[in-house]
């Protein structure tokens, strides 16, 4: 959240720079919200250790990009170069999640009204105490 | 305050025609908690969520505005953005659904990081501290450049003043259509006193992320990006 000039950081910051083989961009576009299975193949030799942790983690439970980063302790992109790599080797593949009504162009793109009203029941079900607010106007 | 700009890619769009369908896997949705240092994300987030929540980096390059070097080196800088993670399955909805939940730091540097939250969001969250108010102007007029719906929850800290919802809209210069959530009605216990709304308790989280939901759902039906809707929300 600042900006840090200590040691520690520097070391973090070399140990994610060895990660990745110096890499500093991921080669796909990986949303953080970019959800991945576990998918067919298999990573080639010499793979970084971190690249087995996010395929077990992904046996369990399909993951967002983020939740990777998170439970690695690594930042985004030094988690995206990794999944871009098992995307290559398709030891991943990208989970379809998509909510959108129009996934065409750049367009706003937001939930349709069905699935907002389908979150709606979902939490209301989930939370049965919960009290939603309404305005006055 | 940075106005947003057209974004060239959208990131998973080229993916997403090779990846594999999974007939029956949740849909995902996503709603941002923004609000200023100590405001109580990662306790809203946690509130809810199923996960701890995660705490994730990210390094930005932002170009650094006091410095003005010859060199061109110091030019950027290199910062690190901590936000957090949490998610929420919803298996017996309608139909499958997971939400994801992601807190984020209020500060007008990390505009791009806010861009890729939002895309596609239900909406945000803001959370308000009273006693720093000044930290919610930023997220404020960010997503209401970017049309994206968002209600205001103030986080009551022990010792801060209590303010009326309209002393709030109206020091945050915010319409009247946007939900502001101060106190938690008391539902059915007859007699009793609205409690001030708490980041810690689950219910009263998820009190607001239905009032959002709810607005989203007006939002989207009187926005203009999204002309004729005739869905209702059925269990309103």
């Amino acid at each position: 959240m600042s900006t840090y000039g200590d040691a520690a950081e520097d070391s973090t910051f070399v140990r994610t720079y060895t990660l990745t083989r110096g890499r500093t961009e991921p080669r796909h576009l990986l949303g953080l919200d970019t959800v991945l299975d576990l998918g067919p193949g298999r990573p080639g030799p010499g793979q970084a250790e971190e690249c087995e942790e996010i395929l077990a983690l992904c046996r369990e439970h399909r993951r967002s990009v983020t939740e990777l980063a998170g439970r690695l302790g690594r930042p985004i992109t030094a988690a995206k170069i990794l999944v871009s790599d098992l995307l290559d080797a398709h030891a991943l593949v990208v989970s379809v999640t998509d909510a959108y009504a129009a996934a065409d162009t750049d367009a706003d793109e937001r939930p349709t009204t069905h699935l907002l009203a389908a979150l709606s029941v979902a939490l209301k079900r989930k939370f049965p105490d919960a009290i939603p607010y309404r305005q006055a106007g | 305050m940075p106005s947003p700009t057209a974004r060239p890619g959208d990131p998973a769009v080229g993916l997403r025609t090779s990846s594999h369908s999974h007939a029956g896997a949740p849909t995902v949705l996503k709603i941002v908690i923004a609000g200023g240092f100590g405001a109580g994300k990662t306790t809203a987030v946690g509130a809810v969520s199923e996960i701890t929540p995660l705490s994730t980096e990210e390094y930005l390059t932002e170009a650094s505005a006091d410095v003005d070097s010859l060199e061109g080196v110091e030019a950027k800088q290199t910062t690190t953005v901590a936000f957090d993670f949490g998610r929420l399955s919803l298996p017996d909805a309608p139909k499958p659904l997971e939400l994801f939940l992601f807190g984020t730091p209020g500060q007008d540097r990390f505009v791009d990081l806010w861009y890729d939250l939002s895309r596609g969001a239900v909406g945000a969250v803001v959370l308000v501290d009273t006693r720093r108010l000044e930290n919610s102007f930023t997220p404020v007029s960010f997503f209401e450049d970017i049309g994206l719906p968002f209600v205001v929850a103030v986080n009551h800290f022990d010792g801060a003043h209590l303010y009326h919802p309209d002393q709030v809209r109206a020091a945050l210069d915010l319409p009247a259509s946007v939900p502001v959530v101060t106190d938690v009605p008391t539902g059915w216990a007859a007699g009793a006193r609205a409690t001030s709304w708490d980041a810690r308790n689950p219910n009263h989280v998820a009190g607001v992320l239905l009032t959002l939901v709810g607005y989203a759902v007006e939002h989207a039906s009187e926005g203009p990006v999204h002309p004729a809707s005739t869905t209702t929300l059925q269990d309103a």
